[in-house]
This record gives structure tokens, C-alpha cells and sequence, in this order.
């Protein structure tokens, strides 16, 4: 009887706050699905008008793209340098070592005031109004943390395994490359997930770096129409789902791995 | 790990140390040179240049001269940044306090032995990885008065119309729940690791000794889950007293000032006037705030012991 309480009580807190995380999200999928007042003809429920006025957009498939753009390239780039330093920080001992703590550290201070000297150097070295300032962005912040997350999972994965295949006559990166990776996979394509996701929700660095409005990313975008349509709620919201998508998706697709990552890297 | 370590540092001493260093370590150092690089360059070097901008003006286009700390003196002596330090301060406690104590319950939830309530630990996670730009839409959609249920719901209740975004006390109201919506669900992540490693014996000798359940709670969970609550909490303080984008994606640091917190106010001089100088002064300011409250909390909470 009291167990049984006892869970009732549970699954009345889990539904109140399952409304409060899941109700902004579907009420904003619900009015992305409405027609827009006055042009309310056809019948159902479903209204898939404000999805096709933005997707026509020339302009919006334009953000699209760039946004995948930066958070791919972002990816690409950060990934191999996480590799090899979450391998040097698993897997060996060294002078120094101990000052990898800093890369738990660095990212706690401002990347916002790390912005205002960066514009002035990009302007310098001519990577101002670029996508490629913009990726570089994302790859400074992003990749101390996956270097951390990356060795948390290499440090899963015992070293007798290694060792076998050194005595074979594998060197230690040809070890890394045909044993750890292999048997991480799941672990880095979520550190590249993480990155990913990292990248396409952020506007501040797009904000800082480029000034062309060809040159924006999604979120930027987003932006943008909150001054420009303000209360066009039905176009806000469909293009605010559109944007939730690929997040989402690729978090619920490796959420496993995702949050072990993330454990694995703020020092548990 | 120790040994190799005081090996080392003996060998400091040595002339041709580092030759010596190098042939033995150079593997590590080799693989960790890039992210390194990355960082010295792209992060170090910015990062100690902000404090030589910030006592430079740098007019656009023109060079740029030393003015000691003009651009401090400036904004100390303006109403406005002062409001928006202490903007930035009530949005960190209203933050806080909101979402700590949901993430505390919703951890304790979705590590409940109740079948099926582990789901919903990857469900709640979701507020976290969504865009600011893209949780503002919603929480201004949720807003409205006249098309928003949440503002429709309170009329219908009290009979009077809510201006979310137009009242300053609602706008207050409305950037600290949202930023509270997006932080609780990482603080629940991280309490919830700390309560899956207690060790359900702990539990069963506290009723042996007649514990309750407030009793199991103060004396058994709380004190266990410490460590990670420290982080959760030093996490959140950091990001929501650094935060632009949510706000600014909300409220643009209206209406007046009232919302304009520090990192709005920030983002404002860098991106929108350029201001070097003052954005520089501001963000030495933001950096200080920040290294203030990770000393505060490594004092105060004590934390870090045993990790």
C-alpha cells in the first residue's frame, strides 16, 4: 500500500514537471501548425501553411545551409584535435599534466569578452565577415570539453586491450586508430554530436564575426524575424521547430552516449 | 602516476632537462600540441588582451590610445551599469533558486526505483539542448497577451491583462523561468549521477537506526550528493551570470534597462556599437564576477574535498 503511494506520488511530480518542460515545446508546435488568421480555409487540424511560406524562402534554405555548414565544419575540425589530445591525456603520464585541468577551467570564463579582442585580430588577419571565423569560434569553445569527454571515454576502454596489440607490434597511434577508436565509435560520434549541437544553437559568435546578412546562421536568423515579425506567432514557431529538429533528433539518437560523455567530462 | 611525476621534477634541475623531456614525453606532447596551440592563440591570448583593451580606446578605423582606466571610471560612474550588475545579480538568484530545488526533485524522481521513470531523465534533458533563440520564440509565443496561454490563463484567472515583456517586474519574471526552464535540466543530470551512486545499504542502516524520510534525507542523500550539487550549481551560476543570448533573445534588455543584464550590455557595445574599449572594460568586469563566485563557492561549499 505505501509502495504504491509511494509511486503515485512519483508519477504525479513527474507529470508536473513533464508539463512544464514538454508544454512550451508543444504549444509552439501546435501554433506552427495553425493557420495564419484570415487564412483559415481548408479543413483538419493540421495546418501546414507556415512551413511552406518559410521553407519557399530562398533566404531561409540559404541560413540552412550555412548554419550546416558551420556546425559541420566545426566538427570536422575539432574532432581530430580532441582525439589525440583526449588519447595523450588517457592513456600516458607527463610533466604537465596536471595543467589539463585548465580545460575544465578556461571554458567557465567569458567567451563573450574572449569575442571583443578576437573581432579585432580577425579583422587583422582578414577571417572578419567569414564563415570560416565563425567555425574557428566554434571550435575554441567547444573543443576543451571534448578533449575531456573524449578521454573519459578512451579511459573506459581497459589498456590490457592495448598493450595486447602493442606486444603484436602495433605502435601506440596505430593502437589508438584499430583499438580505441573502434570500440569508442559510439563514444566520439557523440562528442561530435555534442559539438554539433553546440554549433548550430549559438548566434553570439556568427554576431561577432560577420556582418553580411548572406552570411548568417540559423539562429541568427531566428533572430532577425523576432524584430521583423514580432507577433507572426505561426511563422516564428515553424521556424523555431524546424531549427529544434536536428538537435533534437540527433540528442535522442545518441542520448546514451551523449550524457555519459557529458558525465565523463565534468569530472565524475 | 606519482613516480613518474617526481621523476620529472627532479629532473628539472638538470641542464638539458627539456632535451630530455622531450625524447621521453614526446608522444603526449605531440598529439596534445594542436588543441593546445588552438587554445593559447585563440583563447589565452584574447583572453589577456582583453585587459590591455580595456585600457585603450580604440575608435574604429583609427588607432587605438592608452586611457588607464578611463572606461572603467565611466561605467562606474554611469546608473546604468550599476543596473545592470544588479540585473545580472536577481537573475542569478531568481535563477537559482527556481531551478535548484526542480533539478533536486527531478533527480530524486528519475532515480526512483518506480518502473519506467528512468525514461524520462533523456525526456527532461531536452529544454537543455535547444537553442536560446529558438526557447525565447517559445516563451514569447507562450507570452502574448492576447493570442499566449500563459498570459490568457492569469487574465481568465484575475480578471486584469499581463504585458509580459512591457511590465518590468513581468519581464524579470518571464527572462529568469526561461533561463530556469533550459538550467534545471542539467543540474537534475548531474544530482541524479550523485543518487545513483549511493549505496542502498546506506539507507537501510539509517532506518535500522529509525531514520524518516526527511532524517534518511538531511543525513544520508544531501550530504552524498554535495559534490555534485557544488558543480551543478557553480555550472549554472557561471553560465547564467555570463548569459546574452537567452536574455537579449527575449528582451533585448527591455523594457528600459530593466533586463539588461551585464552580458547583455556587453554583447550591446561589442557587436552593435562597438565600443571596443567599454565592451573590453566589461568584459574584464564579467571576468572578475565570475572568478568571484568560483572562489566564492571552492570556499564556501568547500567542495572539491575528496575528488
Amino acid at each position: 500500500m505505501k509502495a504504491r503511494l509511494r509511486a503515485g506520488l512519483a508519477w504525479l511530480g513527474i507529470l508536473l514537471i513533464g508539463i512544464v518542460v514538454f508544454f512550451p515545446i508543444a504549444w509552439g508546435v501546435k501554433t506552427s501548425l495553425t493557420a495564419p488568421l484570415g487564412l483559415g480555409g481548408g479543413s483538419g487540424l493540421i495546418h501546414l501553411q507556415n512551413y511552406r511560406y518559410i521553407l519557399s524562402q530562398p533566404l531561409f534554405l540559404l541560413y540552412v545551409k550555412n548554419s550546416v555548414i558551420v556546425s559541420l565544419g566545426a566538427v570536422l575540425a575539432a574532432i581530430p584535435m580532441a582525439i589525440l589530445g583526449g588519447y595523450a591525456l588517457a592513456r600516458f603520464d607527463f610533466p604537465g599534466k596536471r595543467l589539463s585541468v585548465l580545460l575544465l577551467v578556461l571554458p567557465l570564463l567569458p567567451a563573450i569578452a574572449v569575442l571583443v579582442p578576437l573581432i579585432v585580430y580577425m579583422r587583422r588577419v582578414g577571417l572578419y565577415n567569414t564563415l570560416l571565423a565563425v567555425i574557428l569560434a566554434n571550435v575554441v569553445f567547444n573543443t576543451p570539453f571534448a578533449v575531456w569527454m573524449v578521454r573519459g571515454f578512451i579511459l573506459s576502454i581497459p589498456i590490457e586491450i592495448e598493450e595486447a596489440a602493442t606486444i603484436d607490434g602495433c605502435s601506440r597511434l596505430e593502437a589508438l586508430w584499430q583499438i580505441d577508436l573502434p570500440l569508442a565509435a559510439p563514444g566520439m560520434i557523440a562528442v561530435g554530436i555534442f559539438i554539433f549541437i553546440n554549433s548550430w544553437n549559438n548566434y553570439l559568435y556568427a554576431f561577432a564575426f560577420t556582418t553580411s546578412p548572406e552570411l548568417a546562421v540559423l539562429p541568427q536568423a531566428l533572430l532577425r524575424f523576432l524584430g521583423a515579425w514580432g507577433t507572426n506567432y505561426g511563422g516564428l514557431t515553424a521556424a523555431a521547430t524546424l531549427a529544434l529538429l536536428p538537435p533534437a533528433v540527433l540528442f535522442l539518437l545518441s542520448q546514451r552516449w551523449f550524457i555519459m560523455g557529458m558525465l565523463a567530462g565534468t569530472g565524475k | 602516476m606519482p613516480s613518474t611525476l617526481e621523476r620529472s621534477t627532479a629532473f628539472t634541475r638538470r641542464p638539458g632537462w627539456s632535451l630530455y623531456l622531450w625524447r621521453r614525453y614526446r608522444l603526449p606532447y605531440l598529439l596534445l600540441l594542436p588543441v593546445v596551440l588552438l587554445l593559447l592563440l585563440f583563447l589565452a591570448w584574447p583572453l589577456a588582451s582583453v585587459f590591455y583593451f580595456s585600457l585603450r580606446r580604440t575608435p574604429l578605423g583609427e588607432p587605438s590610445q592608452f586611457v588607464g582606466l578611463d572606461n572603467f571610471a565611466l561605467l562606474f560612474r554611469e546608473a546604468r551599469f550599476l543596473g545592470n550588475i544588479l540585473a545580472s545579480l536577481q537573475y542569478l538568484v531568481g535563477v537559482l533558486g527556481l531551478s535548484v530545488p526542480v533539478a533536486y526533485l527531478a533527480a530524486v524522481l528519475i532515480s526512483s526505483k518506480v518502473r519506467g521513470a528512468g525514461a524520462f531523465r533523456t525526456l527532461f534533458l531536452l529544454p537543455w539542448i535547444i537553442a536560446p533563440v529558438v526557447s525565447a520564440i517559445l516563451f514569447r509565443t507562450m507570452v502574448d497577451p492576447y493570442t499566449g496561454p500563459v498570459a490568457r490563463a492569469l487574465e481568465t484567472l484575475t480578471g486584469r491583462k499581463y504585458l509580459f515583456l512591457v511590465n518590468p517586474q513581468l519581464a524579470v519574471i518571464t527572462i529568469i523561468v526561461h533561463s530556469a526552464w533550459r538550467s534545471f535540466p542539467l543540474e537534475m543530470l548531474l544530482i541524479a549521477a550523485g543518487l545513483t551512486s549511493i549505496p542502498q545499504e546506506l539507507y537501510d542502516s539509517a532506518k535500522v537506526d529509525g531514520a524518516g524520510g526527511w532524517a534518511q534525507f538531511r543525513y544520508v542523500t544531501l550530504p552524498l550528493t554535495k559534490n555534485q550539487l557544488f558543480v551543478a550549481v557553480l555550472l549554472i551560476t557561471i553560465w547564467t551570470l555570463q548569459d546574452a543570448e537567452g536574455v537579449y533573445s527575449l528582451t533585448q534588455g527591455g523594457p528600459g534597462y530593466t533586463t539588461e543584464v551585464v552580458g547583455v550590455r556587453l554583447f550591446k557595445e561589442a557587436f552593435i556599437y562597438f565600443n571596443v574599449g567599454i565592451a573590453a572594460a566589461i568584459g574584464v568586469v564579467l571576468i572578475a564576477l565570475s572568478v568571484l563566485f568560483m572562489v566564492f563557492y571552492l570556499r564556501v561549499l568547500g567542495a572539491g574535498e575528496g575528488q
